[in-house]
């Protein structure tokens, strides 16, 4: 049957170790660059003193997870869970007292960090996942994923392109048994949601879900949660509206928030989304080390889309000085790249982007995103019309209205 | 507009005097890749500036950005090069990428009919932004560049037991629509090095009527800050 195959426990190869690595006197003296595995499974290639922030990191991650046993003493096991409010008779005013209370302890909680062991219980149940899977029947992954075994489209063929290409040499994923999960969750998503189908960079997102999760199931849900309900819409359909959408939203952001550095980038031109649009699409799993990403993630499962523009801008910010100084679009992107593969410890990128940068409100963004909407929408169609009229009329080229941006 | 011209002329008239002085040119060129998912850009691109080249190569999200420098007798080129993502919906953010650009690499893969087919569409796609940019000469420092260098690629010579596109297509369209056309393999390094300095001479001679996308500069003293003291 093909029934237990997704509830089957994903079984990685590597062990999440908690071993410390301690160079060697020589090793230090040298400055040798040293390739390890992090915790979740990926090469790190650093220096010494990387790794020591690495070990530090380890340390805050046991450290935080006490906070949250002690919690779990005090409150009950499931206290972070949503609140069930299903008996009306319930004193609603004292259940409301005290889930507002949990809410602020949770969301300063969550902004630490969640112990990588609670990490699939919390995401489920505070990204809304559990609550979309309890719509439709139990057997809805397994049924799914079976329906659409030996099926052939354009996704399914893109997909079998990319299994190979999503982390390669990565210890779990890239093995037969790591493709083919990786497989079933991408292609079982192409056909809940056919207009998404698949879009190159949810290979990357659905593969780290796959290493937190504890079940291909449960990654399957958190990404379908993060498509449908957590992210902008249409984020990852045809023409990306959404991701251009959340382009425009952010350089006006850095604008607000950083004006020094918007100014310069304008003066060099220097369009943000250049290297923007991959940490949006890929939510950052491409460019942070792996437990960073992590923790935006926390925060964007409990928090949403807003997050995103919290840390990109973060990472702007934490390089102010450095990236005013550069005369070279070259070198703003090796800053660029440089920080964000360095960024070990998680909290010196969310210190930033939760402490330092001021407030922005879902509800903010929700308005900024209405405004740029249309002219989004606009040049998307002017420029769908403009390659039509390459098609359809190769040999007499119009003359086509201004070049959008 | 005014500004421009003003920080171009002086911007020239810096360059006659370096000229003068060390007889040689100093080039920087903006360079895109394009072409469908899987047909080697990258694979290109890492061959050229590092000398690598992976069976699995990641898949590029957005775009990814690369520099490398090319010492011509007449020349030296430093490429600022923009690898873009190859899937058709990332289409949308193409723009972005070869906008100004002085040289565009369209790539197809010699085993898939397809691949080619997506390559003709983006050399009619950046012929035609050419042909708009033409027209609108005034604005072309915002816009395109009518002395793109173009080149086909055919890569993955070293599948030709798989081989679905015939050379002498390649060839012939290529010929057709004015553009350089070099066979490759990222895997073997067959001519990944004549490709780019191949495009390297175009530009040195194209040069020193520099269109948008090339940058004249001093490496000292760096182009950015050229244009600030004299604009
Ligand atoms: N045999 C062979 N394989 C190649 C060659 N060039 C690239 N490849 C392989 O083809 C696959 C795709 O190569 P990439 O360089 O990632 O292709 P791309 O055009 O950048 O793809 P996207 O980033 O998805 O747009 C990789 O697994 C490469 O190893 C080549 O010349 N010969
Ligand atoms: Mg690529």
């Amino acid at each position: 049957m093909f029934g237990t195959q997704s509830r089957r426990e994903i079984s990685h190869e590597f062990q999440p170790s908690m071993q410390y690595w301690k160079p060697s006197i020589h090793t230090r003296r040298a400055n040798i660059v040293v390739k390890f595995q992090d915790l979740y499974g990926f090469t790190v290639e650093g220096n010494v003193d990387d790794v020591n922030v690495l070990n530090e990191v380890r340390e805050k991650v046991r450290q935080q997870g006490r906070v949250w046993w002690a919690l779990e003493a005090s409150k009950g096991a499931n206290w972070y869970l949503q609140p069930q409010i299903s008996s009306i008779s319930e004193s609603v005013a004292s259940l409301k007292l005290s889930s507002v209370a949990n809410s602020i302890v949770l969301k300063r909680l969550i902004r630490k960090g969640i112990p990588p062991i609670l990490r699939p219980k919390v995401w489920l149940s505070v990204s809304g996942a559990v609550k979309k899977r309890s719509t439709v029947p139990e057997s809805y992954y397994n049924d799914l994923i079976s329906a659409v075994e030996g099926k052939t489209t354009p996704a399914t063929r893109q997909i079998d392109h990319d299994l190979p290409r999503t982390f390669p040499g990565h210890p779990w994923l890239d093995t037969p048994e790591g493709h083919a999960s990786l497989r079933r969750v991408l292609v079982g998503y192409s056909f809940r949601d056919s207009h998404v189908g698949y879009c190159q960079g949810l290979n990357y997102v659905a593969a780290m879900l796959l290493l937190v999760m504890k079940t291909e199931e449960d990654a399957f849900w958190m990404l379908a949660v993060l498509l449908e309900n957590v992210l902008v819409n249409d984020c990852y359909t045809p023409n990306l509206s959404g991701c251009h959408v959340e382009q425009r939203v952010f350089q006006d952001m850095l604008a607000k928030k950083c004006p020094r550095i918007a100014a310069h980038l304008e003066d060099m031109e220097f369009d943000v989304s250049l290297v923007a649009t991959e940490w949006f699409l890929c939510l950052f799993s491409k460019s942070l080390p792996s437990e960073t990403t992590m923790r935006v993630w926390d925060v964007l499962f409990y928090e949403g889309a807003k997050v995103l523009f919290h840390v990109a801008l973060a990472i702007f910010r934490v390089k102010e000085e450095e990236l005013l100084m550069t005369s070279q679009i070259g070198d703003i992107i090796s800053i660029l790249q440089r920080t964000t593969h360095h960024l070990y410890d998680p909290d010196d990128l969310l210190t930033v982007a939760f402490d330092k940068l001021g407030s922005m409100t879902t509800n903010a963004i929700t308005k900024e995103r209405k405004k740029q909407e249309p002219a989004v929408m606009a040049e998307l169609d002017q420029r769908l019309r403009r390659l039509n009229s390459i098609k359809v009329d190769d040999e007499s080229p119009s003359v086509s209205p201004v070049a959008p941006r | 507009m005014a500004l421009i011209t003003q920080t171009y002329l002086s911007l020239l008239s810096f360059w006659s005097t370096l000229m003068a002085r060390t007889g040689n040119k100093n080039i920087q060129a903006k360079l895109v890749l394009l072409g469908d998912m899987g047909t080697g850009k990258t694979s290109l691109v890492l061959r050229f500036v590092k000398g690598q080249f992976y069976d699995y190569q990641e898949s590029t999200i957005g775009a990814a950005f690369f520099t490398q420098i090319l010492s011509l007798n007449e020349a030296t080129v430093k490429f600022d090069i923009w690898d873009t993502a190859g899937q058709e919906r990332y289409h949308s953010l193409a723009p972005m990428y070869y906008r100004g650009a002085a040289a565009a690499v369209v790539v197809y893969d010699i085993t898939s009919m397809d691949s080619f087919i997506r390559a003709k569409r983006w050399i009619q796609e950046l012929q035609r932004q050419g042909d708009h940019c033409f027209l609108t000469i005034l604005f072309i420092d915002l816009l395109g560049n009518p002395n793109l260098v173009m080149v086909l690629v055919a890569n993955k010579t070293d599948l030709e037991t798989k081989r679905k596109v015939e050379t002498e297509e390649g060839e012939r369209y290529a010929q057709e629509n004015g553009l350089l056309f070099i066979e490759s393999s990222a895997k073997t390094a067959q001519n990944v090095n004549e490709l780019f300095y191949e495009i390297a001479k175009r530009l040195a001679k194209a040069c020193p009527m520099p269109p948008t996308g090339i940058k004249l500069h001093n490496e000292t003293q760096g182009g950015r800050r050229l244009f600030c003291c004299t604009g």
